[in-house]
């Protein structure tokens, strides 16, 4: 006989070889290839987008003033309005070209004129953006009225309302018998500057840096163990609708098929996030020639919010990466093997990806508050850890006996879901006609 | 050479509502070329995937290679051709070839010398690299041949080889097969194709319904069976012929194929009464040969009446 390799090395072997083949027939795939240029590409239109967009939003809004109101009131507010500046990219802008209009005691007859100028579809010197009415409740109340084509924008909204609310406040103080100096001194502007802490370092990194990393590392996180784990499910189809599977179960038991197939395709994952991530790191640290090559100033793309990643926080990432796609990939190949084709996969697989979908959709909850209870509770549920840890880590720093429990309540999520899988997909592969019902599946496990 | 490489005992296979395999006993010995035969439904398949380990019988054993009790680890030393072909279809040639060697314990270097051998044996060096689905449904077929032979394995379970294949490459495949058996490798092959049986197989077992109805030596069974057979051929006149063939006291049984027939006759009749009476009667003769019974009619006279038997058990149950 010839000199076979012995039963222990055999095993490895052919995981190994079932591995390859996934990873190779995978990664030759012209999807493959074109989803991991592409994107990058979509990563640069991202990082490029906002600055052209601003580059031509640059012209500055159009507002007139009504002034109803008794004594300088109106007056400021439109001095006001006309001295904001406002930082693009490129330049710094004035971002209010104003029109005083005095009331004269007529404010509805003259604000309905304004009105009927504001908002044209065809734009010229005349038209106007806005109209900001002003009366003399308007210190007593807070009350202000605004009529315009942009109000849908918060950030117009929010913008006009900061620059009015100090001299309000400053009308309401004098009229109270302030000092005028005291009141301008008190006006003065007030502004958060954050900076995220980690073990007892300062890390010099915003907080919206780190939220930013936070929301792009879980939207990763959803599109790949959606994207690869459904390439599972696919995979597993084929092999039973070609009755491949025959071949293959006659060779190494349904285990071995199923670990080498989650972990080819897993493979095929890394290998595609790594070179998006590499991307996205190359991109972030030669932003300012990035921004010259489109137009813009370097100085705003330096001060961008960009996020340092530690390692500590990668092998988090990669980690809760791998556990939640062994995790997600087992139940779609269980999915899997219980089709004939991959239209009755596809309809399915409708309850897992729910589960991803759900992990994401808590993930964006919790953004608001990392540290509160759900989010602890969260942590320790494995359908949601991979997302939920992940994130917490990055957005403040976890104690390591929590973030060890999240591991560990996952690895014992992993383990029950794989043996529940596992048994699913051996009697699965080899069945076929009608979709099992539950109570089928329940005796699947139970007598596999 | 007595050695059996494979041996049924008393296998039983339930499926929900029926029995696909009843009390199945049977030897295949070492070296030769063994016919696993049966209409359809019969449970040739059945039973090749409980010797491939692929399903567990629920009763009864599978010995394999005298002594060891069917599992993966025997893999390595059986080749298979499932029923159902199925590639991956955007693997190339030799990629899936070496796969499929290498899950039967091939190295992968191993692997792609076979694979490179075989793919110039058969004809296909030029299409090692192109995609499974460039390739004809032929050359697909080859390739599957080829993935079950890779790992020169002892025995060679193939289930239906031949069904689906042009004249072309069903000679070619028998061809190989033939001298698989020759070097003394065993080659277990189901089939409903008796012609194709009757040629190549040295032993054979013939199944309905789950049950074996024959089985052994074909010439043995040939003998058991008895009968006297006459092989005809006419050159013209068939319908001259019929007058003579339909009467009962001469001929038993007509398998008519049109310009040829195989007549089992009438017990106390003689060939030579036969012979006589189609001469007289003006046929042209171009052939009469006393025969052995074909496998076809011995299939068709055990299975069609055995069917029919079961057929009138199921219509009695419901």
């Amino acid at each position: 006989m010839p000199p076979w390799p012995g039963p222990r090395r055999w095993r490895l072997h052919k995981v190994w070889a079932v591995v390859r083949r996934e990873f190779i027939s995978r990664v030759q795939s012209r999807a493959f290839v074109l989803s991991t240029i592409l994107g990058p590409l979509f990563m640069g239109a991202l990082f490029v987008m906002p600055i052209l967009l601003e580059k031509r939003q640059t012209a500055p809004k159009h507002v007139a003033v009504l002034d109803g109101a008794q004594g300088a009131f109106g007056r400021q507010v439109a001095e006001r309005l006309t001295a904001e500046m406002r930082d693009t990219v490129t330049h710094t802008l004035p971002r209010y070209r104003v029109e005083y209009v005095r009331a004269e005691g007529r404010v509805d007859a003259a604000r309905d004129s304004l009105v009927a100028m504001t908002g044209l579809r065809k734009s010229g010197a005349e038209a106007l953006d806005g109209v900001l009415v002003l009366t003399d409740s308007t210190i007593e109340s807070g009350h202000m009225q605004y009529y315009g084509a942009n109000v849908g924008s918060p950030n117009d909204m929010s913008a006009l309302n900061a620059a009015v609310r100090p001299l309000v406040t400053a009308a309401r103080l004098e009229r109270a018998g302030v000092d005028p100096s005291i009141v301008n001194a008190a006006e003065r502007r007030v502004d958060l500057r954050t900076e995220r802490v980690s073990d007892g370092k300062l890390t010099g990194q915003s907080g919206s840096a780190s939220f930013l990393l936070a929301y792009v590392m879980s939207f990763m996180l959803y599109l790949a163990l959606l994207l690869y784990g459904m390439q599972v499910m696919g995979s597993v189809v084929e092999e039973k609708s070609t009755r491949i599977v025959e071949v293959l179960v006659s060779s190494l038991t349904p285990f071995q098929l199923l670990l080498g197939k989650v972990i080819g395709v897993a493979s095929v994952a890394l290998v595609q996030l790594g070179i998006w991530a590499g991307t996205a790191m190359v991109l972030t640290t030669y932003r300012v020639q990035v921004a010259g090559l489109v137009g813009a100033s370097s100085k705003s793309v330096s001060d961008l919010p960009i996020p340092t990643v530690t390692p500590m926080m990668l092998a988090v990432f990669l980690g809760f990466f791998v556990l939640g796609f062994f995790f997600y990939a087992a139940m779609y190949a269980a999915v899997g093997s219980m089709c004939n084709s991959h239209q009755e996969a596809q309809q399915s697989q409708t309850p897992v990806t729910l589960f991803v979908a759900a992990g994401l959709l808590l993930m964006f909850s919790l953004l608001s508050e990392p540290n509160g209870t759900m989010a602890h509770a969260l942590s320790f549920v494995p359908f949601f850890a991979p997302f939920v840890t992940p994130v917490r880590y990055s957005l403040s720093p976890l104690p390591w006996s929590e973030l060890l429990l999240s591991v560990l309540a996952m690895l014992v999520g992993l383990v029950v879901v794989v043996w529940i899988a596992a048994r699913i997909y051996r009697v699965g592969i080899l069945s076929y006609g009608k979709k099992p019902k539950l109570a089928e599946l329940a005796r699947w496990v139970r007598t596999a | 050479m007595s050695e059996c490489v494979l041996r049924l005992d008393s296998v039983v296979k339930r499926f929900a509502g029926h029995t696909a395999v009843r009390n199945l006993s049977a030897e295949v010995p070492r070296g030769g070329i063994f016919g696993l035969l049966g209409p359809n439904g019969a449970g040739k398949t059945t039973t090749i995937r409980m010797i491939m380990n692929i399903i567990t019988p629920d009763a009864g054993r599978i010995v394999l290679f005298g002594g060891q009790p069917a599992s993966r680890a025997l893999t390595s030393r059986i080749g298979f051709l499932p029923e159902e072909r199925g590639l991956y279809k955007k693997m190339r040639v030799l990629d899936h070839l070496v796969f499929f060697g290498e899950i039967k314990g091939l190295t992968p270097r191993d692997a792609r010398t076979r694979t490179r051998a075989w793919l110039e044996r058969l004809g296909l060096q030029d299409w090692s690299t192109h995609k499974v689905e460039d390739l004809s449904k032929g050359m697909q077929q080859k390739v599957q041949f080829i993935s079950a032979l890779l790992h020169d394995p002892e025995l060679l379970v193939l289930d239906e080889p031949f069904s689906g294949l042009d004249p072309v490459n069903s000679q070619v495949m028998k061809d190989v097969v033939v001298e698989l058996a020759r070097e003394g490798r065993t080659i277990l092959f189901s089939t409903h194709i008796m012609e194709q049986a009757e040629r190549m197989c040295d032993r054979i077992v013939i199944m309905a319904r789950g049950e074996k109805i024959v089985d052994g030596r074909i010439a043995d069974v040939k003998r058991e069976f008895g009968g006297n057979y006459v092989a005809l051929s006419f050159g013209r006149d068939a319908e001259r012929a019929g007058a003579v063939l339909r009467d009962r006291s001469l001929v038993a049984q007509v398998d008519d194929y049109g310009a040829s027939a195989e007549v089992r006759l009438a017990e106390g009749a003689g060939p030579d009464k036969l012979l006589s009476r189609l001469v007289a009667a003006g046929v042209g003769l171009v052939r009469f040969e006393v025969v052995e019974p074909s496998l076809n009619s011995i299939f068709i006279a055990k299975v069609g009446a055995d069917a029919a038997v079961a057929r009138a058990e199921e219509v009695a149950l419901a």
